[in-house]
């Protein structure tokens, strides 16, 4: 196949040869968010038959010797509590916001940096999936910025990328910039290692 | 490789020159002999499927996608083109008659059950909010709603305050099932709320449901449903026995989940697959009937 990749497949197409033989990403956000539906478009599956996702999906790619494990993880507030046992060795995190449900902009921008602070993401690079973009009334993905305050992250890499899980639009650009940083991320600690040992 | 050969060598010659063989020596084609030979239930409507469904004749293979009214016209057809006297096989008629009734029943349930499942909860539709009410009303008979949108809803297993967003892709079929269940069930359906609001072994009674109607929909569309249905149906399938089997998933998901004591809620999917994995086993077996021992408040003949 000639075709560039997509989803899933495409991430581990990009990272084939660096050092670590496996990479975990966790997505996260509140009830409703998307977070299954962006999950099974990136394993190019069915997304019109979703149901609210009690405990966790996990999807995982291998190839080239490598493996790629995504993890989704339902938001609704009774399970919460249980967001933070999935936490450790994670290398990325997805938060996934819906840009239309404006009432809960608040609680979503609570959790969000109640995560953040969590020892076991330290520096961890987060990319926010401002989703469902395909709705009249969803809020741009800068204002949606705004809200969250990002412009105080300073201690981890960001990004938000407006997208729509059910079209797919804004999706790979959202993977793309998850490539390069978990490339990066690996290049650093491997140096900072290095450097450790001598 | 040499299994694919046989299978097709067998399909496209062998098949026909040993019916016609048999035809000869028996003087009945392979329908009557299905018909006589099997009791009615699965076994004989599968076979029954698959000798219309694998047949060169138009006629026989078109019983299959004809219409509920003009199956009797096709069973008339069918008996003219093999041939078939009914002084001397005076039964079989309408046991193939029952046959087709239950092969394209069940195609005509799926295209129902589909219709529903994408129809999307509306809080403009007038019908759709009194069917949510009335969930609310037959779970939890001794307490109020307070509001539409209130955190009460969660105390049935919803996810938020407004359960509208919790259908998704199972739109109202998942909404009709949890009353059907509440509404035909009552007891049974809020013993299984009360264990699903267990401190530590509860999990989410109306989230849990739809994602039962997925595993009912899904087991429907692939075609996994039809032994059950041919042997427990005696005619077309409707929609209150897809209902039915929904009820029955419902109540013995919640007899395994007890018995099983999952670490937490976050297990769920492991031990969906499970319970899933005993359905399928189930209906491997010709004489399955899914259906509850306790007999629905309001049945209807």
């Amino acid at each position: 196949m000639g075709e560039a990749q997509k989803g899933l497949l495409s991430v581990i197409e990009k990272l084939k040869g660096s050092t670590e033989q496996e990479v975990r990403i966790v997505l996260l956000g509140l009830d409703n968010a998307g977070k299954t539906t962006l999950l099974k478009s990136l394993a190019s599956e069915d997304v019109n038959t979703i149901t609210p996702t009690q405990g966790f999906n996990i999807k995982s790619v291998a190839s080239h010797g490598m493996k790629l494990n995504v993890w989704d993880i339902g938001g609704q507030r009774k399970i919460r509590p249980f967001w933070k046992k999935y936490l450790e060795n994670t290398d990325l995190l997805i938060y996934v916001i819906d840009s239309a449900d404006k009432k809960r902009f608040e609680e979503t921008g609570l959790e969000l940096s109640e995560l953040t602070d969590e020892e076991n993401l330290k520096g961890v690079p987060v990319l926010i999936f401002a989703n469902k973009q395909d709705l009249a009334t969803a809020s741009p993905a800068s204002e949606i910025a705004e809200g969250l305050n990002l412009h105080t992250y300073r201690d981890r890499e960001w990004q938000i990328q407006a997208c729509s899980a059910v079209s797919g639009e804004g999706v790979q650009d959202g993977m793309n910039w998850i490539c390069n940083n978990i490339m990066n991320r690996k290049k650093r600690t491997s140096v900072k290692t290095d450097q450790d040992e001598t | 490789m040499f299994g694919y050969i046989w299978q097709y060598v067998y399909t496209s010659f062998l098949r026909y020159w040993l019916k016609w063989f048999v035809r000869q020596a028996t003087g009945k084609c392979e329908l009557q002999r299905i018909c006589s030979g099997f009791k009615p239930g699965a076994t004989r409507t599968t076979k029954t499927e698959y000798s219309l469904r694998s047949s060169k004749n138009k006629v026989l293979r078109g019983a299959l996608e004809s219409s509920k009214d003009t199956l009797g016209q096709c069973v008339d057809q069918i008996m003219k083109e093999k041939n078939v006297k009914p002084q001397k096989d005076p039964l079989f008629k309408e046991s193939l008659h029952t046959c087709l009734l239950q092969i394209t029943g069940y195609g005509s349930l799926y295209i129902s059950v589909e219709d529903l499942r994408k129809e999307v909860f509306s809080s403009e539709n007038a019908e759709h909010e009194a069917m949510l009410l009335k969930l609310w009303d037959l779970l939890m008979p001794t307490v109020k709603l307070e509001s539409r949108l209130t955190k009460q809803w969660g105390d049935i297993g919803f996810q938020g305050d407004d359960p509208k967003t919790d259908f998704r892709g199972m739109g109202m079929l998942g909404l009709i099932n949890l009353v059907f269940f509440s509404e035909n069930y009552t007891e049974e359906a809020r013993q299984v709320l009360s264990h699903a609001n267990h401190p530590k072994l509860g999990y989410s009674y109306a989230i849990v449901g739809i994602n039962l109607t997925e595993m009912a929909y899904s087991l429907l569309k692939s075609g996994a449903l039809k032994p059950h249905f041919y042997n427990t149906v005696h005619g077309a399938p409707g929609l209150r026995h897809f209902h039915q089997l929904y009820c029955y998933l419902a109540y013995e998901f919640d007899k395994f989940w007890v018995l099983e004591e999952p670490e937490s809620i976050m297990q769920f999917n492991q031990y969906r697959e499970k319970f899933h994995s005993i359905v399928r086993t189930h209906l491997q077996d010709p004489d399955v009937s899914l259906t509850l021992s306790i007999h629905p408040k309001n049945q209807q003949k």
